[in-house]
């Protein structure tokens, strides 16, 4: 019974050995590793204890390369014209060994005229929006010496052409494909699977599945993300009714002649679905043949058949295109669905 | 490719420590008995009769939460009766017992100083709590058999899952 003791001891220290430089993650037993079975055999002959006998086969543990990316929220709302519009995405290297990711983008949905600049940032601080640090720090390709397990929250940013329209959508996929790490500041070559039978060292096998641009087992993983455009869609109306002229005086009848009174009647309808249009600036220079209305004024924020307005706009009486009389109006906010006008009234020479 | 290693000089090692009862020089005289470990896969397979079968295969990976198969093959190879036959076989910390290892194994949880079934064993943990043992505990695995017969042979075996 001694001689198993102190074996068992012996054995002990060798588990404590290859428990510190195999450490337990998620990802599983890192790369490289050896594993080795290991048997100790005691017995008697004769009732007297004999050496033991021992034997080991051991394995190295081979690389399963897998890489997971995520769009973190999506779609992502954006407007026609803005600049720098954020798709975050996370991506895990989920293999068992620290691998450099490159990281791609792909335009998959949508007019590639009316989306451009796509660039990938990393997320630093992880809150999923491009800060002027990480902006300073310049876009990046890859990411290098990703270790097992770990989360690389990184930003798809990209600009919407002023063409885009109100139910546009983009969908750009990342790709992040896994190269060999192990060298800071060094891009390791693609890893591809190795062929044949296993070997004694490090056998790579690839583990991803398949992405939306990307295949099963390829060592990459892609995933998409989505701008949605919400653009006003606007559409502006111009009328006029006469008046009064001053044969018939105010009534249904009266005809344009000289002398008449005409109203005009700018309408601004916005798209049910639409965008809220802000900053909604009217400009309309009259003929020469007509005269303003300074007595019946201008009137904002009517309603589409140009009544209940209130009193606004501005009137320049030479500042228009050619020294013409040109009317002026800011409107209030057009949510979807909604109609505002402006009217004003002119006499004809 | 397994490599198979001989720890010839552990073993000269183990007869230094254990001199007192070590009767013959262990470069003089062959072992009475003979031990061969091995690291297998289980493939699933038809057999002869048409039934589902398990074969042992060399593996075609080794990745984290494949499942192995550390086995042992003995034989007496002596003229005499060997007596009290034991193997121990530590669990590397890269693997684990398989929860489908047989729960008769005579297994160990603190690296060898106790034994038992695993059921009937506990980890106590460094706040003085006790828990029951699970298989991801289990860091030795032996086998204890009586006598072996001159000639006899056999094969112990028990399934590890990688970490």
């Amino acid at each position: 019974m001694k001689t198993t003791k102190q074996l068992l001891g012996a054995v002990s220290a060798f588990a404590l050995i290859a428990m510190s430089s195999t450490p337990a993650l998620a990802a599983g037993t890192r790369a490289g590793t050896t594993i080795t079975n290991s048997v100790t055999v005691n017995y008697n002959v004769n009732g007297n204890a004999q050496n033991a006998v021992t034997d080991s086969d051991s394995f190295t543990v081979d690389q399963r390369v897998n890489v997971l990316v995520t769009a973190v929220s999506t779609p992502v709302q954006v407007s026609p014209n803005q600049l720098n519009r954020v798709l975050a995405f996370d991506v895990t290297n989920l293999g068992n060994a620290t691998a450099d990711l490159v990281l791609s983008t792909a335009l998959r949905g949508g007019t590639a005229a009316n989306i451009s600049n796509i660039r990938i940032f990393r997320d630093t601080n992880g809150n999923g929006a491009l800060d002027s640090a990480e902006q300073t720090a310049g876009a990046i390709t890859s990411l290098d010496e990703v270790a097992e397990d770990a989360v690389v929250r990184v930003l798809v940013v990209s600009d919407i052409s002023i063409n885009a329209v109100n139910g546009d959508t983009f969908d750009v996929a990342l790709t992040a494909a896994a190269h060999t790490g192990g060298t800071v500041g060094s891009l390791g070559a693609r890893i591809l699977a190795t062929s044949g039978a296993n070997t004694s060292g490090i056998d790579n096998v690839l583990f991803d599945g398949a992405g939306v641009s990307d295949a099963a087992n390829d060592g990459a993983f892609s995933a998409q993300g989505r701008y949605a455009v919400s653009g006003a869609v606007l559409t502006v109306n111009k009328t006029s009714r006469v008046v009064s002229d001053p044969v018939n005086g105010v009534s249904p009848n009266a005809k344009a002649i000289p002398g008449a009174t005409v109203e005009y009647c700018i309408t601004v309808a916005n798209a049910a679905g639409a965008a809220t249009a802000t900053n909604v600036a009217l400009l309309d220079d009259l003929p020469a043949d007509v005269t303003y209305d300074s007595g019946f004024g201008i009137f904002i924020n009517g309603s589409a058949t140009c009544t209940t307005g209130t009193a606004g706009g501005n009137y320049a009486p030479t500042g228009g295109v050619g020294g013409r009389a040109r009317i002026t109006g800011t409107l209030s906010d057009v949510a979807a669905g909604q109609t505002r006008s402006l009217y004003f009234q002119v006499t004809i020479r | 490719m397994k490599s198979i290693t001989k720890l010839m000089l552990a073993c000269a090692a183990a007869a230094m420590l254990t001199a007192p009862v070590a009767p013959l020089a262990a470069q003089d005289t062959p072992p009475a008995v003979s031990v061969n470990g091995d690291i297998k896969a289980e493939k699933a397979v038809t057999g002869a009769d048409g039934k589902p079968a398990v074969q042992l295969v060399d593996p075609e990976s080794f990745l984290p939460g494949d499942r192995l198969v550390f086995g042992q093959n003995f034989a007496n190879t002596s003229a005499e009766i060997v007596t009290n036959f034991t193997i121990t076989n530590p669990l590397p910390e890269a693997v684990r017992l398989a929860p489908d290892a047989d729960p008769g194994l005579e297994v160990s949880v603190d690296r060898g100083k106790s034994w038992g079934r695993l059921s009937a064993l506990s980890v106590t943990a460094a706040d003085g709590t006790s828990r029951p043992a699970l298989h991801a505990d289990v860091t030795h695995v032996r086998w204890v058999l009586a006598t072996i017969a001159p000639g006899a042979s056999g094969r112990v075996a028990f399934p590890v899952i990688i970490r």
